[in-house]
């Protein structure tokens, strides 16, 4: 009965969500062409309601992802600082002012992209000198890597001018406002991509989230499983994350609610972590566009605001067990 | 017939031993003081830690083997079951030994359930299917195990320490359904358990210092006992059979 509820709640605020904003649409006026309504509906709202969905879906699967691969509720993108190298890739480029655009991507876009790959590769390469069993161990090098990114960033801060620390401190607070279609539709590409892969290996993933040794013992070559897995994640997640900038916390925080509403083996969550991911975000992106300040908050924030305290709670009732 | 020749283990960057050349004719019980390399030495067999030299199962070389065949001829049960997608049944983990036997992509057969729920029976856990294994005691646990290792088909099991953490009562359900698979399967034992030991009647490799020794019945004497572990055994009490 709650889940039904939960779920009708947000697929209400999903199809009602690009009436709301600064400017409120009348749902009559939509519909003429040529309109100012029109406009902003077909070419703002509609492409950010997309964007906001296969952003959460990629963010919510890439949770799931890490979190099964690597058997710890806390790995996600985000605390593994895949999401920090990006910003720190984008605050180089935005300190080098490289402003050219390549194939339609901005310089910003492509530094922060570079960013999250490379993070991947230092984690997997650091990864070999952990002993197997010592997952724990790569969470905390994620941390680690985190606080160092994250001191470099301020050094471009301290070195950097006004406009430039503008700039770059709107990206770090993470934003879905885009306009037009064509970023929309690469994550959605790509986010559709993510979830065919994900769906594909379904059964290995599952094996895999028995343990290393059980998974082999069963017939699957876990490294190789590991290795694709974590490399179409980490292009997805570079790609949006080079975009939107950094928004925490949906993929720490969707997978446990649908754990909790959905008590079952990890092959039965991957759609519904998917959706749910999708859903979520859009109901925050919606929270943005209603509370109004001086211009809309950015959804970075308002992700970490309500991830925040369930993080903690999720640490203390993991260990209170 | 399992065969090692020079082989040798690496576990931690340790060597743990090395060149080992020995025939395992069919059922065999491991024993050893603690960290003598028992483990180490199933894990190498099973494939799942790596090692140099060769390992051949029935005369094949098992690094001719893919790892999906491999799953079908040996099964390794380790200690404790520990899974971290805790949320699965008892008969989806089960399910996860056909992996090997399945297409990929597709779904499990129902062939492949039909399996799983003999194994099921076989062991007498039936009404467990649905549990969440995170729910298991350490008794049903192994006992779920067993019934992967019987769902895998394999004609190898080996057996780490199957006992280690039960009470006696489930170390007796336990031994009696290891010495029933002996008709079916070759089992491979480890264990500090004597009384288990002598229970399955197998021979015995006993590994000490890196050397290992093969013993028949005679390993159970008394002054042997004492020899090997270098503390003496008034005669075993607590009898399976």
């Amino acid at each position: 009965m709650i889940k039904l509820f939960i779920w009708i709640f947000l697929i209400i605020i999903f199809i009602s969500s690009p009436f709301f904003g600064a400017v409120s649409l009348d749902f009559n006026e939509v519909f003429i062409t040529s309109t100012l309504a029109s406009n902003i509906f077909y070419e703002l709202r509609l492409p950010r309601v997309l964007f906001a969905f296969f952003a959460g879906l990629i963010l919510a699967l890439s949770g799931l992802l890490f979190q099964s691969i690597f058997r710890n509720s806390l790995m996600t993108p985000y605390t593994l600082g895949i999401s920090s190298g990006a910003v720190l890739g984008a605050g180089i480029a935005i300190k080098l002012e490289i402003i050219t655009l390549f194939f339609g991507l901005s310089a910003i876009s492509i530094f922060g992209f570079a960013g999250a790959i490379f993070t991947v590769f230092l984690l997997l390469y650091l990864a070999q000198f952990l002993k197997n069993s010592h997952h724990a161990s790569l969470l905390l090098l994620g941390i680690a890597l985190s606080l160092f990114y994250t001191s470099a960033l301020m050094i471009i801060f301290y070195l950097g001018s006004t406009i430039q620390n503008d700039m770059l401190l709107r990206f770090t607070m993470g934003s879905l406002s885009i306009i037009g279609w064509s970023q929309p539709l690469t994550i959605s590409i790509i986010g559709i991509m993510l979830f065919l892969s994900v769906y594909f290996y379904r059964f290995e993933l599952q094996l895999l989230s028995t343990s290393d040794e059980g998974a082999k013992q069963r017939g699957v070559d876990a490294k190789r499983v590991t290795f694709i897995l974590l490399l179409i994640s980490s292009f997805a997640i570079g790609t949006l994350v080079s975009i939107s900038g950094p928004i925490g916390f949906i993929g720490l925080v969707v997978p446990h609610i649908i754990a909790k509403l959905y008590p079952s083996s990890v092959k039965e969550r991957i759609g519904k972590t998917a959706i749910f991911g999708g859903l979520f975000l859009v109901m925050c992106d919606t929270l943005t566009r209603i509370i109004q300040t001086q211009s809309e908050l950015p959804i970075g924030i308002v992700t970490a605001l309500i991830g925040g305290p369930f993080f903690i709670y999720l640490i203390i009732s993991k260990s209170s067990k | 017939m399992i065969e090692l020749k020079n082989l040798s283990c690496i576990y931690d960057e340790k060597i743990i031993f090395e060149n080992i050349n020995l025939k395992i004719p069919s059922h065999l019980n491991i024993l050893g003081a603690n960290g003598s390399g028992k483990s180490s030495l199933a894990k190498c067999i099973s494939n799942i830690s790596k090692y140099n030299g060769e390992i051949y199962i029935d005369s094949e070389n098992t690094k001719n083997i893919s790892l999906k065949n491999l799953a079908k001829i040996i099964s390794y049960i380790p200690t404790k079951l520990e899974i971290y997608d805790e949320f699965i049944s008892v008969q989806d983990f089960v399910l996860l030994s056909r992996y090997a036997y399945k297409q990929s992509f597709f779904d499990y057969t129902l062939q492949d359930k039909e399996i799983v729920k003999n194994s099921l029976d076989t062991l007498s856990i039936s009404h467990l299917k649905n549990h969440t294994v995170g729910s298991l005691s350490s008794g049903e646990q192994q006992l779920t195990l067993i019934a992967s290792a019987l769902t895998s088909q394999s004609k190898i099991i080996i057996f780490d320490e199957p006992t280690a953490n039960l009470d006696p009562k489930n170390s007796k359900i336990i031994a009696l359904h290891i010495k029933e698979l002996k008709k079916s399967h070759t089992i491979i034992l480890i264990t500090h358990d004597l009384q288990l030991a002598s229970f399955m009647d197998n021979s015995v490799l006993f590994i000490k210092d890196s050397i290992t020794t093969l013993f028949g019945k005679e390993f159970f004497e008394p002054s042997n006992l004492e020899k090997l572990y270098g503390v003496s055994f008034n005669s075993l009490s607590v009898k399976y059979d």
